[in-house]
């Protein structure tokens, strides 16, 4: 079975952070400094999602690119 | 002179790189304020390129309507205010402008970096918002069956997708133009 190496992932996630912190800069902090928690369960929703599907994304990419060159290796040999 | 300086670290001292945050931040702190003051009509700057871009990929008429924004009649899509893309151009001048902050050491290397962040990030802007409206588009045409998401979920989804992954792009571009830059200077 190929595993997504955990170095590659944190490396990665290293290589993204300014644009995933200005990403929820934008999205969640500015809403937050705007008085945006007063809607309360609409923007709770609207931060969760924002917050977690980024990270899912660069995870998502980095298996992609494991599987890809794994695949890439084996019809290489 | 000034490119064989381009790449050292703060020769002007702290002072200058205040004034570069001080001016960034009034900078956000701008767009902002005039995108929750605007109406679509004072939004034609980016809203304007934008339509047309959508038009030239997706071969749709996009007509211009006052108040509302740009309306594709054939295909029942409006592009309005909130389709302008502005936080997305916030985040991505914050984000180029703290990438090339190590070029900021006298007036001149701030206000460059200042410039070009800001055309970077309106042109990204204007690139990235019409990708993703001609991505809307094409999954309004498209609809996909999927159980556990409804159409403002799939819509809502394929911004993040769409927004964070440009940045990430766009950061990379920085990058790299950045380290030839400072190639070029050595």
């Amino acid at each position: 079975m190929n595993r997504i190496p955990r170095t590659n992932v944190l490396r990665v996630f290293r290589r993204t952070a300014l644009p995933l912190l200005s990403y929820y800069a934008v999205t969640v902090a500015l809403p937050l400094a705007n008085g945006a928690a007063q809607s309360g369960a609409v923007f709770t929703e609207h931060a969760l999602v924002v917050l977690i599907v980024p990270p899912v994304v660069i995870v998502f990419a980095c298996a992609v690119h494991t599987i890809a060159r794994g695949i890439w290796a084996i019809e290489r040999t | 002179m000034e490119s064989q300086n381009a790449c050292r670290p703060g020769a002007f001292g702290p002072g200058i790189k205040l004034l570069a945050v001080a001016a960034t931040l009034l900078i956000v702190w701008g767009l902002k304020r005039h995108y929750s003051d605007a109406r679509a009509d004072d939004l034609w700057w980016i809203l304007t390129p934008t339509a047309h871009l959508v038009s030239v990929v997706t071969g749709a008429t996009f007509t211009f309507q006052s108040g509302e924004g740009y309306f594709a009649r054939d295909r029942l899509f409006l592009i309005e205010k909130s389709c302008a893309g502005i936080n997305f151009m916030i985040a991505a001048f914050g984000m180029s402008v703290f990438a090339l902050f190590h070029r900021v050491w006298s007036v001149t290397s701030a206000a460059r970096v200042l410039g070009v962040s800001l055309l970077a990030s309106y042109l990204a802007a204007v690139a990235v918002n019409t990708a993703r409206i001609a991505l809307a588009m094409w999954l309004a045409a498209h609809p996909a069956t999927l159980p556990a998401f409804n159409a403002a979920d799939v819509h809502r989804l394929e911004g993040i997708v769409v927004y964070f992954g440009s940045l990430v792009l766009l950061y990379e571009l920085v990058q790299r133009l950045d380290r030839r830059g400072c190639e070029v200077a050595r």
